[in-house]
């Protein structure tokens, strides 16, 4: 076979033909390898893929572990011009063995394109072994992901923890989640998973829990004692001790900055504290988190700030992180909230969550269909609520909240009216009685993808309730940011931002929701940690990373594409739960932490998909 | 119960047993290195890899770890399964050439001598000593370390010698060289993968032998909730 315009890749995503301009000779790859010139040594690209492949090689299986060293070792023989014949068969026999007999996926799935090479390309190899001379080494790009850390926003190394967890080294966990993710109590409780979105396990089956899993280091580890980082110690303000400003006061404090932190509300958390209620998120998880990031940079809680009072204090950068904490108009034409009964949804959750008492009416009508409805919804049945209804104005397909809270809330009794939408409020004086509701229809997509809602004439329909709790979502509050401050502001409401982070004044940063609107927690958390990264940049004064080709890599790595055969059917382990019958009348955690056993028995159906590409020039 | 085929034979098994279980009370013997019926399977050594016929699944597996399936159709010695557990054979024994455990495994599949060289470490990574110390012992004083991005030491087990009780289990479990307990009267000395500790050992309150290491007793005595007093004697001495 002529070996230039050879392929055997396998993958959903097609290797690339060019990188930046620059034309490429050769990809290998998990799925296989790509050769477009004959103007390099093929032994030469599988010995430089193999050294790496070698590297990740775990060590849980001696044919995994000895197998990619001895093919490595046997490539690099080969390449220095001492190989023999022999060498090229022992190899088949090697990489053979590995790829039918290791035990994850790693290594048996890794080994393909050399198994490819060795058997279609053997003249390639034959040559090498045949010349006493060296092969000259070629220039190769190296690049290492997996499916789920790229999912992930915070790109956090999951196969790398859940290794850890799988032998009980949860200290270790610990220190790799906190790499990329100042918050592993709240996210192993809270987050909303994207990486289990793209876990390859769930081709197999159901992905691995890796929110559970994470979870178990931050219950069970002993968090290290931080040395103060040495560094500038030049001041940075962080405005919002929400996610993001956590992230980026913690990752600028490690790197030795003088990093104070605002917040109106007297304790850090932001939305994770003042939206979230204690029986999926104890206070006391909250108050682990933030501790160690506390002990790195001085707080100010319990006062509300402006922009200018801040610049004013002599930060050489300020990063705000305010959030999204105002709450949309119901769109109820009499809404009126001097009567008794009728609150935002956030606010009443605030309330709870300050561990106030605010009154609970027996009939309770929450408006909305993402997670916040669910949780006031959950919560008011908790306090004492007869009952609790949903009005959602789209059916449950397009439903924001998470599938595993609906169905929490739903058996813990919660209703859900789909296709309805709340449109008068009936009141006897300032006491409600109940609300009007307007029947909808899907017509076609929005903006959004989802399928508009078109009220049905003449449907109108009454629904008793005492209590009327819209969640329909928030915007971020910038009142605090002054015209004279120059920082623009999108249509939209939220602070405008270059790729940096960067507001439209020099050296105020900002990221998380009060930038993209009401997101997840481990987006703030990315956003924070890019910020970090961005004002050490800013205040250095050294350029901003430039990695053109990270897309294209970031699409090939995440690719879920599999050779099959080489993992077995599972099921998932399901962290015990407090039961339903006891947990009305008080707000305790519902969730279990894994046993260190059922850890480890769900750690191992991870099937450690590190992948590894390897492009020649 | 679970119907299954497994060398010919016809079998009946209950759900979630290991084709290894199921093998062995069929009488057919399958060869295995890091599996004792006491602890966790952890699928390390490879050795028991059987050959299956199962739809969408994996056509090799490993014997100890994989549960039955109805009509699964197994051989347990069928030629690829052979040639596979060769060659993993084989790499144990250039990792590890001083294991008798391991020669005589691999004499049996002609791989007396390796075809390649590996750097002896004698620990082969099997973690019989790991899940010995954590699930029969209830120490967990040994773990394994592994390699991963940014993580480039060489995969080993590590001990935490101030949870080390000196029980010596792991010495016992271990099936190559790489473990070692020694007594020499007062002290016992424990080898694990060539990290080294002494260990005082406890004189019987009668006779004046030494019998145990003071820290098992102390171990014992506290998870037994008997006190100390009670483990004054050696086995000998004890009423």
């Amino acid at each position: 076979m002529k070996t230039k315009e050879y392929t055997s890749w396998r993958g959903l995503t097609a290797p690339p033909r060019e990188l930046g301009g620059k034309p490429i000779k050769a990809v290998i790859g998990w799925k296989g390898i790509d050769i477009l010139s004959d103007q390099f040594s093929v032994a030469d690209l599988c010995r430089a893929y193999m050294q790496e492949v070698a590297a990740l090689a775990c060590g849980e299986c001696s044919v995994g572990y000895n197998g990619t060293r001895l093919v490595a070792g046997m490539l690099e023989k080969l390449c220095r011009g001492q190989g023999t014949a022999l060498d090229f068969i022992y190899m088949k026999a090697l990489a053979g063995t590995v790829r039918f007999n290791s035990k994850c996926d790693f290594c048996a799935q890794s080994i393909q394109p050399v198994l490819d090479a060795l058997q279609d390309l053997e003249m390639e190899f034959t040559k090498v072994a045949a010349s006493p001379n060296p092969v000259t080494a070629g220039q190769y790009d190296v690049r290492i992901g997996a499916p789920c850390t790229l999912a992930c926003p915070a790109r956090q190394d999951v196969p790398g923890y859940i290794e850890l967890i799988r032998n009980h080294r949860y200290d270790q966990a610990l220190d790799i989640i906190k790499k990329t993710n100042c918050l592993p109590g709240i996210t192993g409780r809270t987050c909303v998973a994207f990486c289990e979105q793209n876990c390859v396990r769930g081709e197999v089956d159901e992905p691995v829990s890796i929110r559970a899993l994470k979870r178990v280091p931050a219950d069970y580890a002993t968090p290290a004692k931080k040395e103060p980082a040495a560094g500038s110690g030049r001041k940075v303000a962080v405005i919002g001790a929400g996610p993001a400003g956590l992230a980026c006061a913690s990752g600028l404090s490690d790197r030795g900055y003088d990093v104070t932190v605002y917040d109106e509300q007297p304790s850090a958390g932001g939305m994770t504290f003042a939206g979230i209620p204690p029986y999926r998120l104890p206070r006391q998880v909250i108050e682990a988190d933030t501790t160690s990031i506390k002990a790195g940079a001085s707080f100010k809680t319990g006062k509300r700030v402006s922009l200018s009072e801040v610049e004013k204090a002599g930060f050489e950068a300020v990063f705000i992180a305010t959030g999204a904490h105002q709450s949309r108009p119901p769109g109820i034409d009499n809404w009126n909230e001097a009567y008794t009964g009728l609150m935002q949804g956030v606010k009443f959750l605030a309330a709870v969550n300050r561990g106030e008492k605010p009154r609970v009416g027996r009939k309770v009508i929450v408006v909305g269909g993402g997670n916040t409805a669910i949780d006031c919804a959950r919560t008011a049945i908790r306090l004492g609520a007869d009952e609790a209804t949903i009005v959602y104005r789209r059916s449950r397909s397009e439903m924001p909240a998470r599938d595993d809270e609906v169905a929490a809330a739903e058996a813990e009794g919660v209703k859900i009216i789909f296709l309805a939408l709340p449109s008068r409020i009936i009141n006897e004086g300032n006491r409600v009685t109940g609300v009007e509701c307007i029947r909808m229809e899907l017509g076609e997509p929005d903006e959004s993808g989802r399928r508009r809602p078109v009220p049905v004439k003449g449907s109108e329909f009454m629904i008793g309730a005492d209590m009327v709790l819209p969640a329909i979502g928030e915007v971020p509050d910038t009142t605090f940011i002054g015209r004279a401050d120059g920082v623009e502001l999108t249509s939209w409401g939220t602070i405008k931002t270059d790729d940096a982070m960067a507001t439209s004044r020099r050296g105020v940063f900002a990221g998380g929701d009060c930038v993209s609107g009401p997101a997840s927690i481990v987006e703030a958390i990315a956003a924070g940690n890019r910020a970090a990264e961005s004002i050490d940049r800013f205040l250095g004064a050294r350029p901003a990373k430039d990695d053109p080709d990270a897309q294209v890599y970031r699409e090939l790595l995440m690719d879920k594409a599999r050779y099959e055969k080489t993992a077995l059917r599972t099921s998932r382990v399901h962290p015990d739960e407090m039961p339903v019958d006891s947990r009305f009348g008080g707000l305790d955690e519902i969730e279990k932490v894994y046993t260190p056993a059922q850890a480890e028995l769900e750690a191992q159906r991870c099937l450690r998909c590190y992948r590894v590409v390897l492009t020649a020039f | 119960m679970v119907k299954i085929v497994i060398d010919d034979k016809h079998i009946e098994v209950p759900e979630g047993t290991t084709i290894l279980k199921a093998a062995v009370d069929a009488g057919i013997t399958i060869p295995t290195l890091c599996f004792n019926e006491e602890l966790t399977p952890a699928g390390a050594c490879r050795v028991c890899v059987v050959e299956v016929a199962s739809e969408g699944e994996p056509d090799l597996v490993t014997a100890c770890d994989t549960p039955v399936r109805e009509g699964m159709v197994i051989a347990t010695a069928g030629p690829a399964a052979e040639r596979l557990r060769r060659t993993s054979i084989e790499m144990l024994l250039a990792q590890s050439p001083h294991s008798s455990r391991i020669s005589t495994l691999a004499a049996r599949y002609g791989a007396e001598k390796p075809d390649f060289d590996l750097e002896a470490k004698e620990c082969i990574l099997c973690r019989l000593c790991v899940r010995t110390c954590r699930e029969a012992t209830g120490v967990e004083a040994i773990s394994l370390v592994t390699r991963g991005p940014g993580r480039t030491e060489p995969a080993h087990v590590e001990v935490d010698w101030d949870k080390c009780i000196a029980c010596a289990s792991c010495a016992y479990i271990c099936p190559t060289e790489a473990i070692t307990a020694e007594d020499t009267g007062d002290l016992r000395v424990i080898t694990i993968a060539g990290n080294r500790n002494e260990f005082k050992m406890k004189r019987c309150g009668a006779c004046g032998a030494y019998f145990a290491p003071e820290k098992q007793i102390e171990f014992m005595a506290e998870k037994s909730g008997l006190g100390m007093e009670k483990f004054e004697l050696c086995m000998d001495c004890r009423p």
